[in-house]
């Protein structure tokens, strides 16, 4: 590998966080994230910090800053001054290869964007399908729901799974989702039913968009929805396939960043 | 048939709304053939003439996204649950399905059973005219139904005779005339039934054998002439818009913090499917079929009369306002549907005139009912301060 | 070298002249309607009549006055028109509300000019109301709409074809009683004619850019079909396209382009997006790409051979044929112009998924496409909104497929940011294909 023994970190510069990863060859030193906000700079330093700080690594012992995610090219100059960016599909695509072999592809569950992409035994891209513009936002809205609940999004995942009555919401777009959840806790649905609910209609949503591209056997997931057990057991069961949950979900954008450094493997 | 009370028919009709696909099949049990159907522009006699019974496609209110990779997003909820069911083959017992060209959101359903869903070789689509008011609408209709009609006798193996398709218009004739009167009912003060009951009876009847339901009908309105009227309407509200098959926002009306009735329901889940006849013992009966399909209300997507653009739906809503005299109406629609809203904007001018609040309440997989019940109450209580 | 056209301002002027007439006249006739009518019958009634047509009207409209056409759009909706209508109903819809009108020139016309007659056609059920919205708003104006039902092969069908032509007949009876104005035979025929050969004219110069390279990429196809839309029944639309396809075949024959750069052919579905375009096509001119082939801007105004045995083709039509059409008699003429519109790929399209999908399907064959580039629009009804879904799982296997989410006008429901996101990832996925990737 051309960045053995080279310390290197990839910066995945999302819509809601900023993560960062550490790595050295194929061993991750450290990693964290930042909210993006509204100075994703900022997000992509602080993240950046934090997860030298874990790695005990100074700045200067980096040989390369590789940014992908949405907003990458915002970091491109100083102080950043990335070496490189990627494009986001193209890092998830080797990061989630990175985390799992066996995989061919990952459905990436982000803040704003889902995605899933196919690749090769390389980690490779060969073919990306990406949700259309009322599928946005389903981080967002897992994250309002959660404190609409006065839950965390953990919590908010643990609860879906407690759930003893299917709900349906309607399923338009994460706006109108929120509304009708909002309504269903008026009219005194267990919370529990509500954030199943509120689970199954964001699987549904990436679920359809997976039916576009033929899934092959190895699937993982990935994306910090994918931290939630009641999402993908929805998932799973729509799509019919086993569905893995790669370590490190929501970092493997930073992953395939930092693995790509000097066109690595 | 036993002697049943209105309560006990009008819980049999609310069962088959519930479960159509059950009543479906006790049928298919009992060695019927059935066709689907999409659109009330379906001309259901020449299938009866047939021996098939149709049966309407409606909602099953299940929210759900795997139809938004076969339907946009942005098309209507009641098109994209009618397409999910085929893609669940939760209707694979149909031995047809058949629609008319009407809106395009029905048609893009109709066409994902087709494609995806097991139907290509047992449908039929009739190219059904959108601008319905002129001679050569009348005419290719005209070639639209030869051709439907050769095509269900190839099906069912049989020839239809002009005594089977009489004897099909007066079957359908006499359930259009029952249901006539069942809504008849809610003119009065004091109604033996209510709005939301007439609205499951007549749901009940698009997925019917005709002959069963008419039975049920005529039982039904014996025991209401017979029986003392409810309370007072209250606020009395009228419906029209597109379709609803929810009837869960009917009773939403009527239990409203203020006293209210829904006295009307204009659409082609109510209203618009029946309220017309089709001619009886002409000498051409297909001719007879088209002067009756094309005579009904509009529908919106159809409702384009040329040379001055009118809207002929109009005319039978303002009659309906006259004969049943709402307090309030309640514009009802799918969202995204296209005709609907752009009529509700000539519309609406028109119930402002003639003094009459109105609402509107878009529609989609479920029913928001805190929120719509807010609009409704909003309506009630703007109509109860302005009334003396 | 990027080749320049010599024929491009005389269709901007032509453009913009027939504009000005229906914004400036004081005498003859001002007849509004759908871009998809057949406009020859009006031309029967004298030779001062000044057309709009809705379509081309809000495109350019949108793509010249930003600013104003989002206060159109908004003063639709405030007068009650929903979100999710047609943004091109709306803009146009609401320059009536607004008693404003802009045109390409840069003219902003206080007072709306009023319509004598409306011509139009039911499209879908969105355009069948848009007509009626904006007569009932201008007080009444006598509207005449035409059921164009359509479909796959059509124009083949003797039932579609009389019942069409049955309607127009019809309408050219209603024309002479509303206007009051007798019905001139000569001059209907000339216009169908002149209507006819323009449609194949402009078929025959899309053909052209099958060649490599593509003499013309698709921002000049968008400019270049609207007078075409615009009025086609004149003596000198004829004369500009005649002129055009020649310059055009000069453009093969030498293997000039207007983009001589071009690596990657993309085939584009869908509707002419007034926003987001330049950035779509910046971000594929860096790399090369071009739309070589467009369903919307060679289908809307362009016959082609189309359905041959089962097969679509948009192998043009021989230009002869044109002119030996036997237009003897009103019918004849009407028959003939009702068969070449329900040819148009966009009437075929927009009834038939099937015809869609051969189109899409001889489109990339017959161009040798690289790329598919899929843009439904959230406002249309039609296939230009549906029709794209089911492509995508039909193409993504064997081309480089990708969808987009856009609008025809509307800048809101225009998912810039996620357009641009796509179309780098198309890019890169025909990258890769070239390479050997992108494969399973």
């Amino acid at each position: 590998m051309k960045n053995d023994g080279k310390i290197v970190a990839g910066l995945d510069a999302g819509h809601i966080a900023t993560k960062a990863v550490i790595m050295r060859g194929q061993k991750i030193l450290g990693y964290s994230a930042s909210p993006t906000g509204f100075d994703v700079v900022a997000a992509a330093e602080t993240a950046l910090h934090h997860a030298l700080e874990t790695s005990r690594i100074s700045r200067w012992g980096l040989a390369g800053i590789v940014s992908t995610g949405i907003f990458r090219e915002l970091l491109k100059e100083s102080p950043l001054d990335v070496t490189m960016t990627i494009p986001e599909y193209a890092a998830d695509a080797k990061g989630a290869f990175f985390q799992n072999k066996d995989s061919r592809t990952v459905i990436d569950i982000g803040g704003n964007i889902h995605k899933a992409m196919h690749y090769d035994q390389n980690g490779n891209l060969l073919d990306v399908i990406q949700n259309d513009k009322c599928a946005d936002g389903l981080g967002i809205f897992y994250t309002s729901i959660a404190r609409s609940l006065g839950l965390s999004e953990q919590e908010l995942s643990e609860l879906a799974l407690k759930s003893t009555k299917d709900v349906s919401i309607a399923i338009q777009c994460a706006l109108s989702a929120e509304s009708e959840v909002i309504d269903l806790m008026c009219q005194g649905v267990d919370a529990a039913d509500v954030a199943d609910a509120a689970s199954k209609f964001m699987s549904e949503r990436v679920a359809a968009m997976c039916t576009y591209m033929p899934l092959t056997k190895e699937i993982v997931a990935a994306g910090g929805l994918a931290k939630s057990p009641a999402l993908i057991k929805h998932l799973s069961r729509l799509i019919k396939r086993d569905l893995t949950v790669v370590d490190l979900p929501e970092y493997i954008g930073a992953i395939g960043a930092a693995m790509s450094y000097e066109g690595g493997k | 048939m036993t002697k049943k009370g209105p309560g006990a028919i009008i819980k049999r009709f609310r069962e088959i709304t519930q479960k159509p696909h059950d009543y479906a099949k006790s049928l298919k049990a009992k060695g019927q053939l059935l066709s689907g159907y999409m659109c009330t522009h379906v001309p259901e006699e020449i299938l009866y003439a047939a021996g098939i019974v149709p049966v309407r496609i409606l909602s099953s209110h299940v929210s759900q996204a795997m139809s938004r990779s076969y339907i946009h997003e942005t098309y209507c909820s009641f098109s994209h649950d009618c397409a999910y069911q085929g893609l669940q083959h939760s209707c694979d017992y149909l031995d047809l399905i058949v629609t008319s060209s009407s809106c395009i959101h029905m048609s893009e359903a109709f066409n994902v059973w087709v494609r995806f869903a097991g139907f290509q070789e047992k449908s039929f689509l009739i190219p059904y005219p959108h601008i319905i008011q002129t001679k050569p609408a009348s005419d290719f209709l005209a070639a639209s139904f030869g051709e439907f009609k050769q095509f269900v006798e190839r099906v069912s193996k049989k020839a239809i005779t002009d005594d089977d398709l009489e004897r099909a218009v007066k079957v359908y004739n006499h359930n259009r005339r029952l249901l006539k009167r069942l809504w008849e009912f809610l003119r009065r003060d004091h109604s033996p039934i209510t709005g939301p009951e007439v609205a499951t009876a007549t749901l009940a009847s698009q997925v019917m054998d005709k002959e069963e339901c008419n039975q049920m009908l005529e039982q039904l309105i014996q025991r209401l002439e017979a029986e003392p009227g409810k309370a007072p309407s209250g606020v009395r509200l009228m419906v029209t818009g597109g379709a609803c098959d929810d009837l869960g926002i009917f009773d939403l009306i009527e239990r409203l913090n203020y006293r209210a009735s829904l006295v009307f329901v204009d659409s082609c889940t109510a209203a618009r499917y029946f309220w017309f006849e089709v001619p009886e013992d002409r000498p051409n009966k297909l001719k007879a079929l088209i002067e009756g399909y094309l005579g009904r209300i509009p529908c919106p997507a159809k409702d384009n009369v040329p040379g001055t653009g009118e809207k002929k739906r109009f005319r039978f809503i303002q009659q309906f306002i006259e004969d049943f005299k709402p307090d309030g109406v309640v514009f009802l629609y799918q969202r995204f549907c296209s005709p609907q809203p752009m009529d509700i904007v000539a519309l609406k001018p028109i119930v402002e005139k003639l003094g009459i609040p109105s609402t509107e309440l878009e529609l989609d997989t479920t029913v928001p009912v805190i929120q719509f019940r807010t609009q409704l109450e909003a309506l009630a209580e703007i109509i109860t301060r302005v009334a003396p | 070298m990027a080749y320049t056209l010599t024929t491009w301002n005389d269709f901007k002027n032509y453009q913009t002249t027939r504009y000005r007439n229906y914004l400036f006249a004081t005498q003859g006739l001002r007849c509004m309607g759908s871009t998809w009518s057949i406009l020859a019958p009006l031309k029967g009634l004298g030779e001062d009549i000044h057309l709009i047509g809705g379509e081309p009207h809000a495109a350019s409209a949108a793509g010249t006055f930003p600013d104003e056409s989002r206060e159109d759009i908004a003063a639709a909706e405030i007068g009650g028109l929903g979100f999710h209508s047609c943004s091109y109903l709306k803009l146009f819809t609401g320059e009536v509300i607004r008693d404003k009108i802009a045109i390409t020139d840069k003219t902003i016309k206080e007072g709306y000019p009023r319509p004598d007659v409306i011509w139009t056609t039911h499209l879908c059920s969105q355009h069948s109301k848009w007509y009626q919205e904006v007569s009932r708003r201008l007080g009444g104006v006598p509207l005449y709409p035409i059921d164009m039902i359509g479909g796959g092969n059509a124009e083949k069908d003797p039932k579609i074809v009389d019942y069409v032509s049955d309607q127009v007949q019809e309408g050219i009876r209603w024309l002479e009683r509303i206007t009051g104005r007798e019905f001139s035979d000569k001059l209907f025929i000339k216009a169908a004619r002149n209507e006819i050969k323009v449609l194949v004219l402009w078929g025959n110069i899309c053909a052209l850019n099958m060649a490599a390279p593509a003499p013309l990429d698709e921002r000049r196809l968008i400019a270049l079909f609207p007078p075409a839309v615009v009025d086609r029944t004149t003596d000198e639309a004829v004369r500009l396209y005649e002129a055009l396809l020649k310059e055009v075949r000069y453009m093969v024959e030498t293997k000039d382009s207007v983009v001589p750069d071009q690596r990657y052919r993309i085939v584009y579905f869908g509707i002419a997006h007034t926003y987001g375009h330049p950035e779509m096509a910046r971000i594929l001119r860096d790399a090369g790409a071009e739309i070589v082939a467009s369903v919307y801007t060679f289908g809307t105004c362009g016959n082609f051979r189309g359905f041959v045995n089962g097969k679509w083709s948009w192998e043009p039509l021989d230009l002869r044929w044109v002119d030996e059409l036997d237009l003897s008699t009103r019918r004849k003429a009407i028959t003939e112009l009702v068969k070449i519109a329900l040819g148009w790929p966009t009437w075929q399209g927009v009834r038939s998924y099937w015809a869609l999908e051969e189109m899409a399907g001889a489109m990339v064959a017959e161009y040798n496409a690289d790329g598919l580039l899929l843009a439904p629009s959230r406002s249309c009804e039609t296939d230009f909104r549906n029709g794209y879904i089911a492509m995508q799982r039909i193409f993504k296997d064997r081309i480089p497929t990708v969808e987009y989410d856009t609008d025809q006008v509307d800048v809101r429901k225009m998912d810039l940011p996620g357009a641009q996101r796509k179309t780098e990832l198309f890019v890169h996925l025909m990258e890769a294909r070239k390479k050997g990737g992108a494969r399973r």
